[in-house]
């Protein structure tokens, strides 16, 4: 993808001496649904006195991913907070899930007549729900 | 159990197919994957290799 901008710098100089200018700027755009910038530094030099000069924005192509969750040209545009609430919503419906399976195996355990090892895997269970509610709230906070 | 990364040959990241995928179904000769938020995508080729513990499946795409 190419873009350009113009970009214009007026540099006054009251000697002749060969001086460098380093310009940083950034062009916000959008691609594959997403806004977002990149900022550049070019350097150059030249010889001094008053002089105006500009830089056509050819930044050439850059391609680079959003980390959509599928090929972009397939959608109208990707919702990047909807796919973290989405994310974050298995998250904690997948969590929930392990903690249940934690829980059979502590109780596996103790049927095997390892009823320290239930105790810490339940305690260990017990530790995880704690975090997941955590997630849990701040999903909620964020709908 | 958990969400798989699909990709398409060999597993590199230049490779996703797509991310998040809940399921995949094979139908003929086109693998349709379906992300986390009921996208799909429809890829004309085969299932090469899916690693449920990893969460990576691998697809072979046929040339047209």
């Amino acid at each position: 993808m190419t873009f350009s901008e113009f970009t214009l710098r007026v540099c006054y100089h009251h000697d002749d001496e060969t001086h460098a200018h380093t310009h940083t700027h950034t062009h916000p755009h959008t691609h594959d649904g997403v806004e977002h910038t990149h900022e550049h530094t070019h350097t150059h030099t030249h010889e001094g006195g008053d002089h105006t000069h500009t830089h056509e924005g050819d930044h050439g192509a850059h391609d680079h991913s959003h980390d959509c969750a599928h090929e972009c040209g397939a959608c109208a545009g990707c919702d990047p907070m909807q796919e973290t609430l989405a994310l974050m919503q298995y998250m904690v419906n997948h969590n929930a899930a392990h903690a249940r399976e934690l829980a059979e195996l502590a109780k596996k355990l103790g049927e095997l007549g390892n009823h320290t090892a239930e105790e810490q895997v339940l305690a260990a269970v017990s530790e995880f729900e704690k975090g997941n509610l955590r997630l849990s709230a701040v999903l909620a906070s964020l709908k | 159990m958990c969400l798989s990364t699909v990709y398409k040959d060999s597993v590199k990241p230049e490779n996703i197919a797509m991310q998040n995928v809940m399921r995949i179904e094979c139908d003929g000769d086109m693998v349709i994957l379906t992300d986390l938020l009921e996208r799909q995508v429809a890829i004309h080729g085969t299932l090469v290799m899916a690693n449920l513990v990893e969460g990576q499946a691998i697809v072979h795409e046929l040339a047209e």
